[in-house]
């Protein structure tokens, strides 16, 4: 990749990020409902732990472990109802002819957006789990767990634009994301870690990447030890492997159908 | 006399014609609807894990969960298919939409509401009454309670969203936040009241009313006594009665003019 | 005869906020105190409509027909003054209006798009009340009118921009009113669509005794379907006559277009201006009362031998530009 080349996708990264920064309605409206979330949450796993939740499951850490995975969760803009907006005014079209890769800028565009709402809704998270626990995990942890998170939320965006493109093909893609939504719900481990859950689930939650995105990285602020930093870095990898060939294969699918009809 | 009958007739119309547009896309209405179904299932299956550690909670059991999403989740589906057109009451206002609706001799709320129809809510409702009779909780004795508890939260469901995009007359640009406390709405009432405390539980009788829209309609469901049930059918009537006159409020502001900034 | 349309001294301000530009310290007192001002939008409107005319409502961007026209079909409340539609009192008696006027908004829709109009139709003889049988045989009277045939069972999105407009104007006439606003009818259709959607509008308004009042930056539509024309300007009437008397006694000029042997002709003659020259067609505009026209003719056959003229007047277009140019002159002074 050269110089050029990631300076003119920067370039997506930043009018993104400028124009988020216009949007905050939508981000003050999701901090909101992340204060919400957490704070019935931390009633939920009171309730959990008065009626006698197994050792493993310790009512606070459970409070942040639900702050780590909603705040990759809420961090990724659902850029898929954009690119399907784009997709059927024919602006793909017009951007087809721009000396710059399609996908590659609507991902360098995801992730200047995920730039910018991550810092706020980080300190939401945090701010409000201790205010609702009167706790903190290991600061260790807590910093082990940044930079996994932010990477799990560059494959969550990778994700939505799998599922944009899907409107080449399909008259309304929304219905697509609730059903992935909700299955990176359970199989992702969004609000219950993924050990919680009896154990046919969890070998079949092993072939979807959602474990690595929302599961595995926010274990770590767990503290329980259950997820190797190592190995979680090879998983991200490799599921970031898997996702880049299946949006670039989508892409040309879609592009070469697109110059055969003629649009 | 005449003029009830016609409006109601009006209404059959626009439901009807509502169906038609849907139905129009064929593919698209039954993805939706099919999909909504696999929505609301997966999102259960968090309950059910939990529920197997923990049989019960506060008093609640997994069958009570069921009655509370298949309530929330078939009111929430009514409302959406019957009065869809309120969730774009906030863009029909700041767009002039209602210009010509105020040209036409119906009430202009009515109109409003019935001008869109999502088809989701058809997976909505399916869900929501496959859950309740899942929880085993109802027998055919009690097929009115669940039909006004239903009815009930759709009310009050209808009446929530009617007031938060007719923010609109007021404040202008509103369709996110409104939007956003629709949800907020939906989530509360998603979760069982005995989690809440004691400040929260009044606020979700009253300014949020997330306990008419899944905890009241719930116990009616569970228990339908007559007070429960004069309980829940009062206070659903009483915010859409507020809700009404909310809207021909901000109706009567856009009317004087005083919400425009440009003129033409 | 009860007029159509009555308004006296009709006023309507709307309140406009300006912003205070600057730091937090602005920002809070546009917040806090906001800066408001009331800005007229129609000002002491007074003209009538007898039944059965077709006016044309106009004015440059800005000076008050939308407002004026929302104001008579009761959308908007009047601040002062009178106004009555068909005897009625539009803002307290605006349901009982709704049946005796149409309205076509150009820029705006009532059909529904995923549907035929056939579908908005029915649902349109439930909004107006129309006893089914008549309702059928009125929407198959309009639909042979308007030659709708087969758009009636195409779904809408499917429709070209002129036949949709088609089937607004006919589902405008579904309940027989007896009056139609029309903002912007024909704004985006090309010249034969226009055509006909103009001739469709003069020919019902001539048969049903419709009054039409209709609002457009096209003169075409003016002169084409209108026998008066109204302008407002800042939201003051600033005209109020027939289209044959406001070309004479407003602009009186006539255009000649010379096709001549020569290259070019030189004809400077008192109140004779050039307005365009090509090589062997030049074109002049003459005022009139200052050179008469035959002097300028003799002139021009002196400098060179003429294949061929043409004697118009000047196009409406000018004569408005030049009406609001002297308007916006007078407010100015």
């Amino acid at each position: 990749m050269t110089l050029t080349y990631l300076k003119k996708h920067t370039a997506y990264a930043r009018i993104a990020m400028a124009q988020g920064r216009r949007e905050r309605a939508e981000l003050y409206g999701r901090v909101v409902f992340f204060a919400v979330i957490l704070g019935v949450f931390s009633s939920l796993w009171r309730a959990v732990g008065e009626a006698g939740l197994p050792a493993s499951g310790d009512p606070r850490a459970l409070v942040w472990y639900l702050a780590a995975t909603e705040w990759i969760m809420l961090s990724a803009p659902q850029i898929h109802l954009e690119i399907q907006e784009a997709i059927r005014r024919g602006d793909v079209v017009y951007r087809l002819g721009h000396p710059a890769s399609y996908v590659m800028a609507e991902f360098a565009a995801g992730l200047g957006a995920t730039a910018l709402r991550m810092p706020f809704l980080g300190l939401t998270a945090f701010g409000c789990a201790f205010a609702f626990t009167r706790w903190t995990p290991p600061l260790s942890a807590i910093a082990l767990f940044i930079p996994f998170a932010v990477m799990a939320a560059a494959l969550l965006v990778a994700l939505y634009l799998w599922i944009g493109l899907l409107a080449f093909w399909l008259q309304d893609v929304s219905p697509v994301f609730w059903v992935t939504q909700k299955l990176m719900f359970v199989f992702g481990g969004l609000m219950l870690p993924l050990a919680m859950y009896p154990s046919a689930m969890q070998k079949a939650a092993a072939f979807t990447p959602f474990p690595v995105m929302l599961f595995a990285p926010a274990s770590i602020v767990l503290g329980t030890g259950l997820v190797r930093p190592v190995i979680l870095a090879r998983d991200l990898a490799l599921w970031g492997g898997v996702m880049a060939l299946v949006v670039q294969w989508t892409y040309r699918r879609a592009a070469a159908g697109l110059t055969v009809n003629g649009g | 006399m005449t003029r009830w009958v016609n409006t109601l007739r009006f209404a059959r119309a626009l439901v009807t014609t509502n169906l038609k547009a849907a139905l129009a896309l064929r593919g698209a209405f039954v993805m939706q609807a099919l999909f909504m179904v696999l929505n609301n299932f997966t999102f259960f299956v968090f309950w059910w894990v939990l529920m197997r550690r923990t049989p019960t909670l506060r008093g609640w059991r997994l069958a009570d969960i069921q009655v509370l999403f298949g309530v929330v989740a078939a009111g929430y589906g009514l409302t959406v298919t019957l009065a869809g057109g309120v969730r774009y009451l906030g863009q029909a206002i700041e767009d002039g939409a209602l210009d010509t609706l105020l040209t036409q001799p119906k009430p202009v709320l009515l109109h409003a509401l019935g001008l869109r129809l999502q088809p989701s809510g058809f997976g909505d409702v399916l869900s929501g009454l496959v859950f309740i009779l899942w929880s085993g909780q109802v027998s055919w004795r009690t097929a009115p309670a669940v039909a006004l508890a239903i009815a009930a939260s759709a009310l009050a469901c209808a009446a929530c969203g009617i007031v938060f995009f007719s923010l609109a007359f007021w404040v202008g640009r509103v369709e996110t936040a409104a939007r956003q406390l629709w949800e907020l709405l939906l989530t509360f009432s998603l979760y069982p009241e005995p989690l809440f405390g004691g400040a929260l539980r009044l606020a979700l009788f009253t300014v949020l009313p997330a306990g008419f829209v899944g905890y009241l309609p719930a116990s009616v469901v569970r228990e339908p006594s007559i007070q429960n049930m004069s309980m829940l059918a009062t206070g659903a009537v009483l915010y859409f009665t507020l809700a009404v006159l909310v809207f021909d409020a901000g109706l009567r502001r856009y009317a004087s003019g005083s919400r425009f900034t440009t003129f033409g | 005869m009860q007029p159509a349309v009555d308004l006296y001294e009709l006023s309507k301000s709307f309140r406009v906020r300006r912003p205070r530009s600057g730091g937090i310290g602005a920002r809070l007192s546009n917040f806090i105190a906001p800066d408001v001002q009331a800005v007229p939008a129609v000002d002491r409107l007074s003209f009538s409509i007898a039944p059965g005319e077709r006016v044309a409502f106009i004015g440059p961007n800005g000076a008050g027909k939308s407002t004026t026209l929302k104001l008579l079909a009761g959308i908007l409340q009047p601040d002062a003054g009178e106004v009555r539609v068909m005897g009625l009192v539009p803002s307290r008696q605006r349901t009982e209006l709704a049946f005796a006027i149409g309205t076509v908004f150009g820029q705006r829709s009532q059909l529904w798009y995923q549907l035929p109009p056939r579908d908005t139709f029915e649902l349109l003889g439930r909004v107006y009340e129309i006893d089914a049988r008549a309702h059928a045989r009125r929407i198959e009277a309009l639909t042979a009118v308007f030659g709708l045939g087969e758009l009636m069972s195409t779904p809408v999105r499917h429709l070209s921009l002129g036949e949709r407009m088609r089937c607004e104007i006919a589902a405008s006439l579904l309940h027989s009113p007896r009056m139609l606003f029309l903002d912007e009818p024909t704004i985006g259709l090309d010249v034969s669509a226009k055509a006909a959607i103009r001739e469709l509008l003069l020919t019902e308004s001539i048969r049903q005794g419709i009054t039409l009042l209709l609002t457009s930056h096209d003169t075409g539509d003016m002169e084409s379907v209108c026998d008066r024309v109204i302008v407002i300007h800042r939201g003051r009437l600033l005209w109020d006559d027939s289209i044959a008397a406001l070309r004479k006694s407003f602009l009186s000029a006539k255009r000649v277009t010379f096709w001549s042997e020569a290259e070019h002709l030189d004809v400077t003659l008192p109140g004779v201006k050039v307005v365009s020259s090509a090589a062997h067609r030049t074109e002049l505009e003459i005022e009139s009362g200052a050179t008469p026209l035959g002097q300028v003719v003799d002139a021009a056959l002196r400098q060179s031998s003429i294949t061929d003229m043409v004697i118009e007047d000047a196009p409406l277009d000018e004569v408005i530009r030049a009406l609001y140019a002297k308007a916006e002159r007078r407010c100015a002074t």
